[in-house]
């Protein structure tokens, strides 16, 4: 626990180091919030559009850009130019333990999930979106945010250590694409067509994304709720056993 | 530290290829007593940083066992590592963090305390002398201070063995020899040295003993002075010989002189 934490802090001062990879992270999800709410929100007026429960549509979209921002985790190419540089090997030849490798990178990631995700928030509430669920509903909000952003970074740091190659990791991060676009991203899961109501429903960011939206529009759904935080704790698990087992395995 | 520091037997690392195995290093037997520095040597591809890799549990051992400071590398390669400090090719360093934060970073991985850390990474900064940049950020250093940076590194935990893998090599000949300043003065308090090196001179300058590896098999080892003896004896030579010499002869180059000029034929 404690090579963990010397590791993440050094992940964390990397990052600190690195405004101008941070804050992509911040601008981008706020860019696609205000061209997404430009786009739409004349069609869904909060006061007659039943699934907005009296918000506005900023409201709505809050949650896609949470997930953006969060699968913007840069844990992956930083290990990359750690093996590249020889650094990693270094820290193989010290006593640390293999999993402390990766999971003091994945600790600095959720730390900076949880800044970033407060960052988001916090300037939404500023335009006028309320957190229906309470102060309880924030914390779990950011902590969803959060969560998915170290689950995502651990799926790339995967092709970090498997192909140890920038460029592949870099490519790996496409698969954001089909994960976030083929979710209920401007409408609820009912009103979709049913083509992709059934990809939506295959796809667990899917119930990230209502999840996230429960807590931005409702009271404590638990029902709605829990099936977010089921989704990042299942996928985190088999990423972080996928990670160890790599990284045992490396050679 | 009783026995060998670093011992070898039968050492091999096979990888797979779309040709099928491909075999780094055949059988690699080496003995190598505390307080030595010992050579390394062997053209590029010889397997000199296959062996050291798994050495120091970088690589798997395919067959074969080793042992560091008595420690057996593949069944005990956390407490092997506590005996050994590893300074690779290609120092090996964060750029984004400064001198004296990596020493530090170092040693908490050692498990030492955060004063413990601190006041050790104080210490190798003015072994090293890099005092004045210690708080400057890596990427700022030159290519001799990266490499004396690294040296210190692997000597945070005050290592029994260190292996150091091609040090000088990309160095311009003043940072060369402050490193072989470095590397005898390391060897003096007690640490024995395993070097790979290109560098022929080097390996005279530093080297107690050697070894010269070639085609993953170890093909001449001994004293510098014995490698070059046996050579004159063997073939007859009018002068004395000189490392090249004893190297050129061991991995079956052959020297070809032609009016004046020196060039190297495989033979």
């Amino acid at each position: 626990m404690n090579q963990t934490w010397v590791l993440g802090q050094r992940a964390l001062r990397e990052a600190w180091r690195t405004p101008e990879a941070i804050l992509p992270t911040l601008f981008i999800p706020l860019f696609f919030l205000v061209v997404n709410v430009g786009q739409a929100a004349r069609i869904f007026p909060s006061a007659s559009t039943d699934f907005l429960n009296g918000q506005s549509y900023g409201a709505f979209q809050l949650p896609a850009s949470l997930l953006l921002a969060a699968s913007f985790g840069t844990a992956a190419l930083y290990l990359v130019e750690d093996i590249e540089g020889g650094y990693f090997d270094k820290l193989r030849a010290a006593p640390v333990s293999r999993a402390a490798l990766v999971l003091g990178r994945l600790f600095a990631e959720f730390v900076k999930g949880v800044v970033i995700a407060v960052a988001i928030i916090a300037l939404g509430m500023v335009f006028g979106i309320e957190i229906a669920s309470g102060p309880l509903g924030f914390v779990l909000l950011v902590l969803l945010t959060a969560l998915w952003a170290v689950v995502f970074v651990g799926l790339l740091q995967l092709i970090a250590l498997k192909t140890r190659n920038a460029a592949a990791t870099n490519s790996g991060s496409l698969i954001f694409f089909p994960l976030m676009f083929l979710t209920p991203n401007f409408v609820p899961r009912e009103l979709l067509t049913r083509p992709m109501e059934i990809a939506a429903t295959f796809n667990p960011v899917t119930y990230l994304m209502e999840s996230q939206r429960s807590l931005i529009l409702d009271d404590l759904d638990w029902g709605t709720i829990w099936p977010g935080f089921a989704v990042v704790l299942v996928v985190g698990a088999i990423m972080l056993a996928a990670n160890v087992r790599l990284i045992n395995h490396y050679d | 530290m009783s026995g060998a520091a670093v011992e070898a037997q039968g050492l091999v690392k096979t990888y797979k290829g779309r040709g099928g195995e491909v075999e780094a290093v055949k059988g690699v037997d080496l003995r190598i007593e505390p307080g030595e520095i010992f050579g390394f040597l062997g053209p590029n591809g010889a397997g000199k940083s296959t062996t050291v890799r798994m050495l120091t549990t970088l690589l798997t051992i395919t067959r074969g066992s080793a042992t560091v400071a008595g420690v057996d590398v593949a069944r005990d390669p956390d407490q092997a590592r506590r005996r050994m400090g590893v300074a690779l090719q290609e120092a090996g360093l964060d750029p984004r963090q400064t001198g004296r934060e990596l020493l530090v970073l170092q040693a908490r991985l050692f498990g030492m305390g955060g004063g413990e850390a601190a006041e050790r990474a104080g210490e190798l900064l003015r072994l090293v002398e890099l005092e004045d940049a210690a708080d400057r950020l890596i990427k700022g250093y030159s290519g001799g201070m990266k490499r004396r940076l690294d040296l210190a590194s692997a000597l945070v935990h005050r290592p029994e063995v260190l292996f150091l893998d091609e040090p000088t090599t990309g160095l311009d000949p003043a940072s060369r020899i402050t490193v072989w300043e470095e590397v005898r003065r390391i060897n003096e308090l007690g640490t024995t040295v395993f070097l790979t090196t290109q560098y022929l001179e080097e390996a005279d300058q530093l080297c107690g003993r050697l070894a010269i590896i070639d085609g993953g098999l170890i093909v001449r080892e001994g004293t510098p002075e014995s490698l070059k003896a046996e050579l004159r004896e063997r073939t007859g030579l009018s002068h004395d010989p000189t490392l090249d010499d004893v190297f050129l002869d061991a991995t079956g180059r052959t020297r070809a002189k032609a009016e004046g000029a020196v060039s190297e034929v495989v033979a």
